[in-house]
């Protein structure tokens, strides 16, 4: 008979993941005791005696590591080999972690740019954006529609890895994704600048030969000009002379005491 | 400003469940409860004082608004930036007489965040470093063939990191951190250059944020372009976040469509129909 994962189990291993991806993560073995806690409620339904069940979950001890959240595809992916597997499909041990080690790269890669490093910090900026005055409303905002997007879209990558198999990778990768990521990198720049212009508030107290203050001069030239190119020196800093972000934080107290001395920053404050 | 145990104790539960690698689950821990912005919030509940708590969680935010941690390293951890720093930061500004909602207010608060996030990265490691016991016990279970261990170790144990590297960290130094703001006030004057140094760096820091953000998305300086584009538009042009987030999705989509018509063109260049459908579209 043929065996097939029941709903059932196929959610259990999807928990199993969406919560335990990295809470036992070590340097060593990152989301490996995550994976086997994932995969375990499968090979348990699909095998009877304990020696078949040694021999799957033998599998899944290889290491791995990637963007958790959208690494969801790679376990729902493997759930589908696996059941292949067990119905007698000639997949061994080396096909499975083929595919887990060629993927776990590349989609950390889409995943840190794409969902830590794009939809985070549009989600965050537009809360940020709701929060001033101190309104709750912003971390509120950030929570649901974080928490609903990620529920929903690791559930979507995990059963469509399930279902799918070797061609659900063509989903993230094809020319439609790629066009898609690229537009949408395009509003988190758009929306990182707005960010950048709102909260960053960098002045100076400089006063000019002349008398008049230096601030107002920036001013009239572009608003807030002195953040924006605070902006691209870090940026500098750390793409071209590859300075790590402790170092030029490091650096950024060097420059405001410097500065502080030379009169050109003063907050203006006293008890 | 006091905390007491109770409050202490419960930000150190929320620490434990925040961090990365942390109890509370990737999205709900890390991204949802250790994000500043959010701990702003659950500490200002637990403080009693939720304005405060979000106006300086959002000052601090601003740093980290991409902690992205590649291969497991991290240059600061959210456990101790979020229910560590928050919370001294709370009581450093209100013990300065200072009001939540000053640009200088949130110079100190980005300033000290970014100090006990970057200090707190000893967490990150020690929380890792512990849980290889655990996965000692885990590797023996597997040979074995003992596998509903592996929930255990993966799910129970890691809580003994926890209470070792998150729990107790916070709760001593939230304690003991509501005090140190009047030794800061007696010994450094707000005046003084130590201090003005401080608030200097707290308005600088957020731009370093921002800038490891664009590290992965700027790659030649052309790009700086769209950045400087929605900088404009809300240096110059006061729209909001949101407004800037709509005017951003409106580009990405004519993005998109300029890019799938290069694709679809450049696939269907060799047909001659084809073409005749392209001289139409324009």
């Amino acid at each position: 008979m043929e065996k097939k994962l029941s709903k059932k189990t196929l959610n259990k291993s999807f928990l199993s993941w969406f919560y335990g991806n990295l809470t036992c993560f070590s340097q060593e073995h990152m989301q490996t005791f995550g994976y086997l806690c994932a995969m375990l409620p499968v090979v348990n339904e699909l095998y009877d005696t304990k020696e078949e069940k040694k021999a799957a979950m033998s599998t899944y001890t290889a290491f791995f590591n990637t963007e958790p959240q959208i690494g969801a595809l790679v376990v729902g992916m493997t759930a589908g080999l696996e059941e292949a597997r067990a119905n007698g499909q000639s997949i061994d041990d080396e096909a499975i972690n083929g595919i887990r080690a060629g993927l776990m790269g590349p989609l950390a890669g889409i995943g840190d740019s794409m969902i830590v490093g794009t939809l985070i910090p549009i989600l965050l900026g537009i809360g940020l954006g709701l929060s001033s005055g101190g309104s709750p409303l912003g971390a509120i905002f950030y929570i649901v529609v974080w928490n609903v997007l990620m529920w929903f879209g690791m559930r979507y990558a995990y059963f469509k890895g399930y279902d799918l198999g070797g061609k659900a990778v063509e989903v993230l990768v094809g020319e439609q994704a790629q066009a898609v990521r690229d537009s949408i990198i395009m509003i988190g720049t758009i929306v990182i600048g707005a960010v950048a212009a709102s909260w960053i508030n960098i002045t100076t107290s400089l006063v000019l030969p002349g008398g008049g203050v230096l601030q107002k001069t920036l001013d009239g030239i572009y608003p807030k000009m002195l953040s924006a190119a605070a902006v691209v020196f870090c940026w500098w800093l750390m793409t071209k002379r590859n300075i790590s972000p402790t170092m030029v934080m490091l650096l950024l107290v060097v420059v405001a005491f410097v500065g502080v001395l030379l009169g050109v920053f003063d907050p203006g404050l006293s008890y | 400003m006091e905390i007491n145990a109770v409050q202490a104790a419960i930000l150190g539960l929320f620490a434990c469940l925040s961090s990365m690698p942390g109890l509370g689950g990737t999205t709900f821990g890390n991204y949802t409860l250790g994000r500043p912005l959010v701990a702003g919030l659950v500490v200002g509940i637990i403080l009693g004082d939720i304005r405060s708590g979000i106006i300086i969680g959002a000052a601090i935010q601003v740093i980290y608004i991409a902690l992205v941690t590649p291969g497991g390293t991290v240059s600061a951890d959210v456990r101790a930036v979020s229910y560590i720093g928050i919370p001294l930061a709370i009581c450093a500004v209100k013990g300065m007489g200072l009001d939540p909602d000053t640009a200088q207010a949130q110079a100190m608060a980005a300033a000290l965040g970014a100090a006990v996030g970057t200090l707190g990265t000893v967490l990150f490691y020690g929380t890792a470093t512990m849980n290889l016991i655990w996965q000692g016990i885990g590797w023996k279970a597997v040979e074995k063939g003992d596998f509903g261990k592996l929930y255990l170790v993966d799910m129970g144990l890691p809580w003994i990191s926890h209470i070792i590297c998150s729990f107790l960290p916070t709760f001593l130094i939230t304690m003991a951190g509501a005090g140190m703001v009047d030794i800061m006030k007696n010994y450094l004057p707000m005046d003084g250059i130590a201090m003005k140094t401080l608030f200097t760096v707290g308005s600088l820091l957020p731009a370093v944020g921002v800038a490891i953000l664009l590290k992965q998305v700027v790659k030649k300086p052309l790009d700086f372009v769209t950045f400087l584009f929605g900088f404009t538009l809300a240096a110059c042009m006061n729209l909001n976040l949101i407004a800037s987030a709509i005017v951003g999705s409106f580009f990405a989509i004519i993005n998109y469509k300029v890019i799938m018509l290069q694709s679809r063109k450049a696939a269907a260049a060799p047909a001659s129909t084809a073409d005749d459908d392209d001289e139409e579209d324009i």
